[in-house]
């Protein structure tokens, strides 16, 4: 029996080549995942370990939040006269002070701004080479004085710099010029960072803006001493003012960051490459469906010489978990490719990942031959099962008769019955203010109408096909009326190539109706809550020097300037409980350049000096009225206590002024010395002309390449920018289950042409040109593509309003449907079919015509 | 229709080869065969004897190693398949021993196929007179799965019929058809020379078949080796019987059917 199946296997190769294809390709998805993202954490670890300190110390501030991203002018920092304290300790082989800060600039001459693309940060380090230092000096000098710089190789290279070029670092305090006198090299994996080393002296003037502090203090353990020995000897003499960690628990903090963010990538590769693996059952389920039907006689001719039905059934299953292994083999070594690929990618983007092996752990192997091998053989269960049942005698009849599934009357009210839950969810999400309660509905919801739609498709194809190819016979002639019913003959086959590609375009219109309605949503709280004319700020947000500020009050044509800090730390209850949130200073005129809506008080009496502007949520929630006072910590430590002189309507949309105080910077600057602006709010002076005073701002503010101006337009420009970045991204991941998809139709309509041989012999012979034979195959394929779209559509249409409406509790009001992307899918779904139908067609008009006369 | 006097088709020193050097079949050899028009003509022969072959070439859709085909005043040796498709479509009729129809189509749908596929106009009166003359009017809504065997060759009779070729060509019509059914379909086809003026050639071994033709052409070894007019059963039994003793070869036939 085994002998029989392998060698209707082989038989059966070329058939089955789609079908491999698609195993193939989800594998290769899910082992290139795991991968890639097992390679970046592996190097990772090993980064995080080999460059942390044994111990080291920092300042203990709950809440300034990460020190490394801060770039107030406010960093925590360790004093210096903490390591002649530590440096005695038994133990203590080594100590050094650290400076390490990210969010300055690096530009050249031309103020062209040097730095990691995609937001990896550039980061200004003191130079002190120490034994846990990621990088050697590998050419020129190290920084000595305030003129000198090293940078590391990898930004070197990209940007042509070369020793002596003279540069510019712009830090908290202001930019300053340098000179690259070295260069450094990364002796473990480039994170994607730009490194500049500054002398120490240097390093603590610009960037923490004292001598004497570090942003933390490292100690080498001596030999024979442990790092927790170490700490648990240091953590006394240094008090509770500082954190004191071991290099094990600073790696493993590293990590901790990294590891969530790379687990969400994970997940939703993961689950992209889950949906290819959907559309790849539906491909192999038609595979084996058709091949079972093909083989009817040779199947019955196996039960009539006495196997039994088991045996017929286990040939079918072994048949299937051979394709699946097979594929899940070769789609192991092509996962490799596609994390070398991706590795090569994100090299390009920065992260290096350098002297790294592919991390191959057993659980992807294994996964991979799971996923290979169980989805071959659920997909084949149905069919194999049919064949079982497969009486003796059909060896005798003719292989011609219809296959049967489920009664229809059964099938037509299980889907309509999923669907009515399905749709019930989809409501339920809609309208529940519950947000993770609406977010399962949603999931729920989209889950169960995927299904309903897969268990009805065989009964929608004849009114939605007949709907779609109507008029095809008008204007194709007898070619039109054969496709649209060659595409009917088979309804289930037809729904189930057709849902293959349904799944990908539902989710292609569902992100596009959401992804179109965030942006619309936020243009509209541009247009209600921005009065500014201009906004000068950072792209990332992140502050920058006051030298800013000065030079757009100095370039003449603007009139009101307002400058805003941003800084964090908490409102202080009554009762000692802190609630989080980023404490806002502006200057005067705050309302003549954001529109915010009072309760009571005013945003002129809120921001003057002493008050503070409060949300009215907190307010209620507090019991708070005008002149109560109101308990600020702020992220230096202190505590103030301010009066209510506003109270403003909480506006939790995106982009709205939530629940965050807003103080004058006077005030602020009193708690928080040397916070520094994050945005410059202007409006153009009377008579003066916006486009020219904008002209005017980027000129002056070019020699700081990291803050931009815009208006109201640039906004909603930006903002359509990022989600259409991140929407092609999906795209260009869901393009693999549409490829599977595609590849699902080429099966489809090769196995019909194969299946149909006689009846194009006899077409040709009575006169159907090749040209004519080949359109008719096209236009079949055409029906299917636009029977999926059609359905794909009207689901993604669907979930994408039940997930706006859900996001509408979020604040996202508007619902826009892009149909400029929906008339696309509709176009690529016809263009997809014809692409599909090139081979095949091409095959059926190739055919000899007496051959396929003779055709059994 | 081709005037009278002038032949429908004409194969002139027909020779099919299949394969080469020794394993060579040669399938027709220099035929020279006239087609007349407006008769019913018969090729019979042995199983293997060219028949098909002969047919086929004549027909345009198979090309011979020599010699010409002449459909009316057209050489098919020099048309691409282009050419050829278009000769089939306008001034052919098929009808083959089964499959003739295409599953998804009504009968109506199928009569008019090639028509429809050139793109004329269909002639109404004529359409109806050979739906009438068939017997197909209660049938044309149907699918050919709900058709009998018999019905389903007078479908096809009547889409050759129906875009009025110049020629039909029925290979074994009433192959896979009980007597009855095959009776039918055979006094069709008669009555299309006689009523409606139809060049028909038929393929068949059956002596029975064959006598309601005009002219039956004997066909052995790829070579024509006899003729007959106006044949009866008995006399086309005792043609083959007789050219079978003088070739000295074994030939089985089958039984006159009743
Ligand atoms: N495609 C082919 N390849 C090789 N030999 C063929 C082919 N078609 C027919 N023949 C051979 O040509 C001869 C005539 O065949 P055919 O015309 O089909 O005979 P008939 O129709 O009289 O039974 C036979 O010997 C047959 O084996
Ligand atoms: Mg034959």
């Amino acid at each position: 029996m085994l002998k029989a199946t392998l060698r209707s296997f082989l038989a059966h190769k070329g058939r089955l080549a789609l079908s491999l294809l698609a195993v193939l390709l989800s594998v290769a998805f899910v082992a290139g995942t795991l991968m890639f993202t097992d390679t970046i954490g592996s190097t990772f670890d090993r980064l995080f370990r080999s460059t942390s300190a044994d111990v080291s110390i920092t300042a203990h501030n709950d809440v300034a939040g990460r020190n490394d991203q801060n770039f107030s002018g406010t960093v925590p920092t360790v004093p210096a006269s903490l390591i002649p304290q530590v440096a005695h300790l038994p133990g203590a082989a080594a100590v050094n002070g650290r400076v390490a800060l990210a969010g300055i600039v690096l530009t050249d001459a031309n103020n062209k701004s040097i730095g990691a693309i995609g937001g990896a940060p550039t980061i200004g380090i003191n130079w002190n080479p120490g034994p846990n230092s990621p990088v050697d000096l590998t050419s020129g000098t190290a920084p000595t004085g305030d003129g000198h710089v090293v940078v590391d190789a990898d930004t070197v290279k990209k940007h042509h710099l070369a020793l002596g070029q003279p540069l510019h670092v712009i830090a908290a305090t202001g930019g300053f010029p340098v000179t690259l006198s070295g260069i450094a090299t990364f002796n473990t994996t480039n994170p994607g960072a730009t490194l500049v080393f500054l002398d120490t002296g240097t390093a603590q003037r610009r960037l923490l803006g004292h001598e004497g502090v570090f942003t933390s203090i490292d100690l080498t353990a001596a030999k024979g001493v442990t790092h927790e020995q170490l700490r648990d000897r240091v953590a006394p003499v240094v008090g509770s003012a500082y954190d004191v960690k071991t290099a094990e628990q600073t790696a493993k903090d590293a990590a901790q960051t990294l590891g969530t963010f790379l687990s969400v990538i994970k997940d939703a590769l993961l689950g992209f490459a889950g949906i290819a693996v959907l559309v790849g059952v539906s491909l192999i389920l038609n595979t084996f469906s058709m091949l079972v039907a093909q083989r009817t006689r040779e199947l019955g001719l196996m039960r009539a010489l006495g196997a039994s039905r088991e045996q017929v059934n286990r040939s079918v299953l072994v048949e299937a978990a051979l394709l699946g292994l097979i594929g899940s083999t070769l789609g192991l070594v092509l996962g490799v490719g596609l994390a070398l690929g991706l590795i090569r990618l994100i090299a390009r983007g920065g992260m290096v990942l350098k002297g790294s092996q592919l991390a191959v752990h057993w659980p992807t192997i294994v996964a991979a031959y799971a996923v290979g091998i169980l989805v071959t053989t659920v997909s084949a269960y149905l069919p194999a099962r049919r064949a079982s049942r497969i009486s003796p005698m059909a060896a005798l009849r003719e292989a011609d008769t219809p296959e049967r599934g489920a009664p229809l009357r059964v099938r037509a009210v299980v889907g309509l019955v999923v669907l009515a839950v399905a749709a019930g969810l989809l409501v339920g999400a809609a309208t529940d203010r519950n947000l993770g309660q609406a977010g399962i509905l949603l999931g729920g919801g989209v889950l169960l109408s995927l299904v309903g739609l897969i268990v009805l498709g065989p009964l929608l194809a004849r009114p939605v096909i007949r709907a779609i190819g109507g008029w095809f016979p008008r204007v194709f002639g007898p070619v039109g009326t054969l496709s649209q019913r060659n595409a009917l003959r088979n309804p289930r086959r037809t729904s189930a190539t057709a849902s293959a590609l349904m799944i990908g375009l539902a989710l292609v219109a569902s992100l596009s109706v959401v992804g179109s309605s965030i942006a619309a949503s936020f243009d509209a709280q541009i247009d209600k809550t921005i009065g500014a004319d201009l906004i000068v700020q950072n792209s990332t947000g992140l502050p920058f020097p006051n030298e800013v500020g000065d030079a757009v009050q100095a370039t003449p044509g603007v009139g009101l300037v307002v400058r805003g800090q941003g800084t964090r730390g908490a409102l202080v209850a009554a009762d000692g409980t802190q609630k989080r949130t980023v404490v806002v200073g502006t200057g005067p005129g705050l309302d003549k350049v954001v529109r915010i809506q009072m309760r009571s008080g005013s945003v002129a009496a809120g921001t003057a000096p002493g008050h503070a502007l409060i949300g009215s949520n907190y307010a209620d929630a507090h019991g708070l009225h005008l002149g109560s006072p109101v308990t600020i910590l702020f992220q230096s430590g202190r505590v103030g206590t301010l009066t209510v002189g506003g109270i403003d309507v909480t506006d939790t949309n995106p982009g709205g002024l939530g629940d965050e105080p807003v103080v004058a910077s006077t005030t602020l600057r009193q708690y928080v010395p040397g916070a520094l602006d994050d945005v410059v709010f202007v409006n153009v002076a009377p008579g003066a002309s916006k486009a020219q005073v904008k002209s005017a701002l980027t000129t002056a503010l070019a020699k700081d390449p990291q803050v931009q101006v815009r208006d109201q337009s640039d906004y909603k420009k930006l903002i359509r920018g990022q989600i259409d970045l991140l929407l092609n991204l999906i795209y260009g991941l869901l393009a693999l289950a549409i490829i599977i998809a595609i590849l699902g139709v080429v099966n489809t309509l090769a196995l019909s042409v194969i299946e149909r041989t006689r009846e194009i012999g006899l077409l040709r012979a009575i006169g159907l040109g090749r040209a004519q034979l080949r359109r008719m195959v096209r236009l079949e394929a055409v029906v299917i593509a636009l029977f999926g779209a059609v359905l794909g559509l009207g689901l993604g249409l669907g979930w994408g309003l039940a997930a706006q409406r859900l996001l509408a509790a979020k604040g996202l009001q508007s619902l826009a449907v892009p149909w400029a992307t929906i008339i696309a899918v509709v176009v690529g779904a016809a263009v997809v079919g014809l692409l599909a139908a090139l081979g095949p067609a091409l095959r059926a008009s190739r055919l000899d015509v007496l051959d396929a006369i003779a055709h059994e | 229709m081709a005037a009278s006097g002038e032949p429908a088709a004409r194969g002139v020193a027909l020779s099919k080869a299949y394969g080469s050097g020794d394993t060579a079949v040669l399938a027709l050899d220099r035929v020279d065969v006239e087609i007349d028009a407006g008769r019913f003509t018969a090729i019979m022969g042995p199983s293997g004897s060219g028949k098909s072959t002969l047919m086929h070439c004549l027909a345009g859709l198979d090309k011979p190693t020599a010699g010409e085909v002449w459909v009316g005043d057209t050489e098919l040796s020099r048309l691409g398949d282009k050419a050829l498709t278009r000769l089939r479509r306008d001034r052919i009729g098929f009808v083959f021993q089964a499959f003739n129809l295409l599953p998804t189509l009504t009968a109506e749908e199928n009569i008019t196929l090639p028509g429809d596929i050139a793109g004329r106009r269909a002639d109404g009166a004529w359409l109806a007179q050979v739906v009438e003359t068939l017997n197909l009017a209660d049938r044309l809504r149907h699918r050919p799965h709900e058709l009998s065997g018999g019905q389903q060759q007078r479908v096809a009779v009547a889409r050759a019929l129906a875009a009025r070729p110049q020629l039909i060509f029925a290979d074994e019509p009433t192959g896979n058809l009980d007597s009855r059914s095959g009776a039918e379909v055979l006094d069709f086809l008669r009555r299309s020379v006689d009523e409606l003026g139809q060049t028909v050639v038929m393929v068949t071994h059956d002596p029975n078949a064959a006598s309601y033709a005009d002219l039956v052409l004997f066909l052995a070894d790829g070579r024509i080796v006899d003729r007959l007019e106006r044949p009866t059963a008995d006399a086309v039994l005792e043609r083959m019987r007789r050219f079978d003793v003088r070739g000295g070869r074994q030939v089985t036939l089958p039984a006159p059917e009743d």
